[in-house]
Parts: C-alpha cells; sequence; structure tokens
C-alpha cells in the first residue's frame, strides 16, 4: 500500500481539524500577551479582538472534530485517498520547486533564480524540446527585469547577483536618447517573445 | 437628470485613450484569464492588482473592472470548447454549452454565450446606474454603528446563504479577521501576534498575500490535480454562417435573458453570492419556468443564456455593496476593495462626493467594456481556441512567476513571498476538505475596517454592545444586526426543516 492510500480523506479530515485547533490555541496563548481584557473604563486591550476570535476558532475546529466523532460530516464516512499517486507527484514537485525557487530568491537574486526553476519546471512536467526550454526561461526574466524595474521602477531582489545588474541600470538612467532604449528593448523584448511565439508553433 | 450629467462624465473618462487601452487591454487579459480552466476573475484581479499601483486609482478600476468583466465573458469558451468550466462562474454554462459543442453546434453556444454576457452586462449596469446613487445618499448616513452592523451581516450571509459547512464557514471567517490583527494596534499602538518576534509580522498581513496565495499558488495546485496537465479540446469549425444561425437562435431565449439579468444582479448584491450561485440558480429557474424543460441538459441555448446573462450581471450587482457601503458583494470585489485602500481611497458612499471622477469612470467603463468584450469575444474565438491549446504544464509556471512576483512587490519583503506559499498550500488543503476559502478573503479585507467600527462604536457607546441593538437610538444598525442574527442561525433551522418538509411529502 502506497503513502497516498493511506492517506484518506478521513485521516486527513481529521488531521487537520486537529492541527487547526493546536493552531488555535496557540494564537489564545500568543494573544494572551497583550490585554485581552475589555470594560468601559479602559476601553478594548490590544489582545482582546485576537484572543477571542481565536477562541472562536477552537469552537469551530472542535465542532469540526465533534461532527468527525460522531460521523456526521461526509468526510468522517470517505476513506477514498486524500491525494491520488499521479496528482500526488505533481503537486509535491509543485511545491518542492517553489519553496527551493524563494530560497533561491533570497540567494542568488530572483531572475537567475527564475531561469533555473523555470527551466527544471518545463523539463520536469513538459515534453517541450531542450531550445524551447532555453528561450522560455531565458525570456520571462528579461521580460519581468523590464516590467518591473524599468515601468514600473519595483526593484525585485538580486542577492549575490546584483553587480550584474549595474551596466543594466547605468544604461537605464543613463543620457541616452529614447530611440538607442527603443532599439534596447527591441532586441530584449520584441524579438525574444517573437522567438518564443515562434518556436510555439514550430519546435515541438 | 445629475446622474444623466456624471454617467456621460464618466463615459468620456473611460474613453480617454489612457482608460480606454486600459480597457481594452483589460477586457482582452480578462477573457483570456476566464478562458483558462482553472482561472478566473478573482484569480486574475489578485494577481493582477500589484501592477496598478503605479497608474491612477481610475484607470487601475477601470482595468480591473475590464479584466472581471472579461473573465465572465471568457468562462464559457473553456465550458463549451473543453467541457472543464473556465472559472467557477461558468460552472451553468456546461450543462447546455458542451452538449451543443458535442453536437457540433459551438459556434450557437459560444455566440449564445457572448450575447446572454452582453444583454446581462448591459440591464445589470443600467440597473447599478439608477440604484447606485440614492443608495450611497443613504449609507452617507451610516456611522460606525451602522458600519459594522453592515459588516457582520457580510459575514453572516457566507454563514447563513453559502451553502457550506457551517462551522468551517465560521472557522474561516474567523482566521481571515484574526489574520487581519497582525501587526500594531491601531488605538494602543501596541505590536500583536508577532510570531516569534519576526519583524516582518509588525505591518501586518496584507490582503493580497491572503489573495494571491489562495487564488493564484492554491488556485494552480488544486487545478494541476484536477486536469493533471492535460485537457481535452472539441473540434470547432468557425464560419460566420453559423454565427448568423446562432443569432437566430437567440430569439427564443428572451426569457432566459430578462430572469439571469434580473435575478443574476440582485443576487450579486448580496455579499456572500457573487456570480456562481446565481449563474446556477438562473439556469435552475430558467429551466423551471421553459415550456421546454426537458430538453434543458441536452443542449438548448437558452441553457447557455441563462447563466451567462447571470453572471455578467452579478458581477456588476456587486459591485453596487462594493462603492456605495464599503462591503464587497463577491470574492473579486473583495479584491477590487482591498485595493482601492491600497491605492489611498476610503471605500464607501464618500466616494460619490469626493472622488466622482473614480466612481463614474468605473461606472461608465462597464458600458463600454461591454461593448469592447462582446466585440472581441466573438471576434477573437479562433485566436482563444489557440490559446487554450497551451499546455497546462507552460501556463502553470508563469502563473506562479505572476504570484512570486506579485507577492514581493507592494511590500518588497521576502517574508511576504513565504506567507503567500504557506497560504496558498493552505488554502489548496482546506479547500480539499471543504472548508470554504473566499470568507477569510472577505474578512481579512474588512476585518480593519470592521475592527475600527467597532471600537469607534463602542467609544461612542462607552464601552456598551447595546449601541447595536437599539431600535430606537440606532434603528438602522440595530435592524441590519437583526437581520445578521437571522442569517447566523438560519442553518440550524436547515434540518428540522427538511425534516418537517420530508413529513409533508410522505403524509
Amino acid at each position: 500500500m502506497s503513502i497516498t492510500n493511506k492517506i484518506t480523506v478521513k485521516r486527513a479530515e481529521i488531521a487537520v481539524a486537529v492541527i487547526l485547533a493546536l493552531c488555535s490555541i496557540a494564537l489564545m496563548i500568543k494573544s494572551a500577551e497583550n490585554r485581552i481584557t475589555w470594560n468601559a473604563e479602559e476601553n478594548m486591550g490590544a489582545g482582546f479582538l485576537p484572543f477571542y476570535l481565536s477562541l472562536g476558532m477552537l469552537i469551530c475546529t472542535t465542532l469540526t472534530i465533534i461532527k468527525f466523532v460522531l460521523k456526521r460530516s461526509p468526510q468522517s464516512k470517505d476513506d477514498t485517498p486524500f491525494i491520488d499517486a499521479v496528482a500526488f507527484k505533481f503537486i509535491a514537485v509543485t511545491i518542492i520547486s517553489l519553496v527551493v525557487l524563494v530560497l533561491a530568491i533570497g540567494y542568488l537574486g530572483i531572475y537567475f533564480s527564475l531561469i533555473f526553476f523555470l527551466a527544471f519546471y518545463l523539463r520536469y512536467f513538459s515534453e517541450k524540446s531542450f531550445a524551447f526550454i532555453t528561450i522560455f526561461a531565458i525570456t520571462t526574466p528579461i521580460l519581468t527585469f523590464l516590467f518591473f524595474e524599468w515601468m514600473l521602477k519595483i526593484p525585485l531582489p538580486q542577492g549575490i547577483s546584483e553587480p550584474l545588474f549595474y551596466p543594466v541600470y547605468d544604461f537605464m538612467y543613463g543620457g541616452f536618447s529614447f530611440a538607442v532604449k527603443m532599439i534596447f528593448i527591441i532586441l530584449t523584448v520584441v524579438l525574444p517573445t517573437a522567438l518564443v511565439f515562434l518556436t510555439t508553433r514550430f519546435i515541438k | 437628470m445629475e446622474t444623466v450629467g456624471f454617467l456621460l462624465d464618466g463615459i468620456f473618462t473611460s474613453l480617454q485613450w489612457f482608460n480606454l487601452a486600459l480597457l481594452i487591454f483589460g477586457c482582452l487579459i480578462g477573457l483570456f484569464v476566464g478562458a483558462m480552466p482553472g482561472l478566473g476573475s478573482v484569480n486574475g484581479v489578485a494577481i493582477l492588482i500589484p501592477i496598478t499601483f503605479i497608474i491612477p486609482p481610475t484607470a487601475a478600476i477601470i482595468f480591473l473592472a475590464a479584466v472581471y468583466y472579461g473573465a465572465m465573458y471568457g468562462g464559457a469558451i473553456s465550458s463549451v470548447m473543453l467541457g472543464i468550466p473556465g472559472a467557477s462562474t461558468a460552472v451553468a454554462t456546461v450543462f447546455d454549452g458542451r452538449p451543443l459543442a458535442v453536437k457540433g453546434e459551438a459556434m450557437t453556444a459560444l455566440t449564445a454565450a457572448a450575447v446572454g454576457s452582453f444583454v446581462g452586462g448591459t440591464v445589470s449596469v443600467i440597473l447599478f446606474t439608477l440604484f447606485a446613487p440614492p443608495l450611497a445618499e443613504v449609507a452617507l448616513r451610516f456611522n460606525a454603528p451602522e458600519t459594522f452592523a453592515l459588516m457582520v451581516m457580510a459575514f453572516a450571509t457566507f454563514v447563513g446563504l453559502g451553502g457550506d459547512d457551517v462551522p468551517k464557514t465560521i472557522f474561516s471567517i474567523l482566521i481571515g479577521l484574526a489574520l487581519s490583527t497582525i501587526g500594531l494596534d491601531l488605538i494602543t499602538g501596541k505590536p500583536r501576534l508577532i510570531f516569534f518576534n519576526i519583524p516582518g509580522f509588525l505591518h501586518g498581513i496584507n490582503f493580497l498575500v491572503l489573495a494571491i496565495g489562495i487564488y493564484g499558488i492554491g488556485e494552480m495546485l488544486w487545478t494541476l490535480e484536477e486536469t493533471k496537465g492535460k485537457v481535452q479540446m472539441s473540434k470547432l469549425s468557425v464560419n460566420m454562417n453559423e454565427v448568423g444561425r446562432a443569432f437566430g437562435a437567440l430569439k427564443k431565449t428572451i426569457m432566459a435573458m430578462n430572469i439571469g439579468s434580473f435575478l443574476g444582479f440582485f443576487v450579486g448584491i448580496l455579499p456572500a453570492a457573487g456570480a456562481t450561485p446565481a449563474s446556477l440558480m438562473s439556469y435552475g429557474i430558467t429551466k423551471q419556468l421553459s415550456k421546454n424543460s426537458k430538453e434543458f441538459g441536452s443542449g438548448v441555448p437558452a441553457g447557455v443564456v441563462a447563466p451567462e446573462c447571470a453572471n455578467n450581471s452579478a458581477s456588476t450587482g456587486s459591485m453596487l455593496p462594493m462603492l456605495t457601503l464599503g462591503i464587497p458583494g463577491s470574492p473579486t470585489t473583495a479584491i477590487l476593495l482591498g485595493g482601492m485602500i491600497l491605492w489611498g481611497l476610503t471605500p464607501g458612499p464618500l466616494l460619490f462626493t469626493q472622488e466622482p471622477e473614480f466612481v463614474w469612470g468605473l461606472i461608465g467603463s462597464l458600458y463600454i467594456a461591454n461593448f469592447f468584450t462582446l466585440v472581441l469575444n466573438i471576434a477573437l474565438i479562433p485566436a482563444f481556441l489557440m490559446v487554450l491549446r497551451i499546455p497546462f504544464a507552460i501556463l502553470a509556471p508563469v502563473i506562479f512567476v505572476l504570484c512570486v512576483t506579485g507577492g514581493y512587490a507592494p511590500t518588497q519583503s521576502l517574508h511576504d513571498v513565504w506567507l503567500m506559499l504557506l497560504f496558498g498550500f493552505a488554502g489548496y488543503i482546506l479547500r480539499k476538505l471543504d472548508y470554504p476559502v473566499a470568507p477569510a478573503v472577505l474578512s481579512i479585507v474588512l476585518g480593519p475596517l470592521a475592527e475600527k467600527a467597532l471600537r469607534q462604536s463602542l467609544i461612542l457607546s462607552d464601552g456598551s454592545m447595546g449601541i447595536f441593538f437599539d431600535v430606537s437610538e440606532k434603528p438602522i444598525a440595530a435592524v441590519i444586526m437583526y437581520i445578521a442574527i437571522v442569517l447566523l442561525i438560519m442553518p440550524a433551522f436547515g434540518p428540522l426543516y427538511r425534516r418537517f418538509f420530508k413529513k409533508k411529502q410522505t403524509a
């Protein structure tokens, strides 16, 4: 029996309810660091609302657990697997690659991390050719860069790769004429995008 | 008469070239987002909101409203062609749209859907123009107690009318509210719920982090599981003769159009409802009232028109309470409302007097967007069919990239990106176990507003909760509060009612 068959909807339901109940208790304890009382003279303490909201959460999860024990909820009678084996692979690989992506963003910077993330993801899940994946993995971060850093003026994290971008910034904010910048955009945006479109049509 | 003047101003505002360009672009993105299985208006708006920070609020709302609108049109495309609803709002469109496509009349179904959407959209935006100003005028008299009572009613609607498991619904509302209390307390200035002393929690949890987490990452995981990256499409031969024939078939659907437009609008106004239940209800009622109700489900155009009319109408309807009362009528408008706060506006009736350009620009843009989406939708059907062939394995990482950058951009901290991943994963698991996620998004948006209104009311009343229930002193607040209580206890009577009803039937 594989692991995905062992995790039934029934087991997942009770496990999640218990975890949520524990989280609610933790929230109540955390809220109690501030004053949780409320009276006419002092008005509401800073911890009052979070405390009673998490108490409400605890009551709701307890009700869910009671319904489970009394077999009143549809999940409490459901012995089918929570997730089937094929889907589990999809979900697990996606989540792990996303976690690695965010870890890498802090160190490598977003643009280089995206190249690796896209290359891995497409290689793993799609049947696209090496050429397509390479073009796709490189143009997406370039488009992201131009969109965020140039159009929106929002700097994205660059980690250790930051020095590599200094010449690009010099170019972006340097005294180049509009025409030169446009040629640059055509070379870096329009051409690669067109390439990706063409490759989706002709390269399998 | 005054309204007509404002409306004309609004239409001219949305026809300025920059706004118009954004409107058309928004319609296109909306159609695309709606057409992709698994992505709906709420996902599109949540993922795109971070990029609207650099444009003026009027342009931003016109853009996002166009996305919202376009998605309502686009949802039908994949419902008909793939048999998978492009968004939850287009579930009812599958019932008759898919059989039509299987019969080889896909073009009839798509045209019926587009025209239905147009009629629903137009009727509802006219109703909107008529209802919004008087409602805003009434709402101007609302103070903190009335505002708080309205918010309680919005939460109660989820419990009373949401139809989901009650403890799980309330849990979802409460966790959204609890998350919204994280950060500095506005009145005492004390830090609250700073887990493990991570400084990132001091600025609170931005609603976008939760919205993108749930509707971006979580939804993608959900769709990956459902489709396993593969979809099957039915064949479509596009020729213009068929479009003409389809228009001919629409004569018989006038009743469906009426039901969809009016029912959709009023269901859309209700906070918990939104476009999904509106379209399902309108399909059901049209089927019951139709002379040939037995043919429904085997592919009749009226079965496509009714839900499509209703989902567009409801999406406009849900903007009515958002603009006039500051209470969103659907998950998508909850995110738009949060966006308004981020753009520096105060949602509520004051918008009509303080930001007329914003309000009427939005209303005017709905008229224009409706027209453009109809034209774009029918003209670009072949293009959307090409888009639908893009494998999910390519689309998914692109959406993830948009989520990660969108989660980072508003606060520029990786802390928020981590939280977004966490919410996305948690949202996916909880949704699989039938915990509704929309109430959590609504309550994290409304949480800070509700808390402010509650504490202001309590300061007014010297700490007495009676202020919300005293009919002689605050009649509006009290009436709303009592309605909310009725809604909250309504599910408890459900089983009793059913038992009574069953007995009657067997007797």
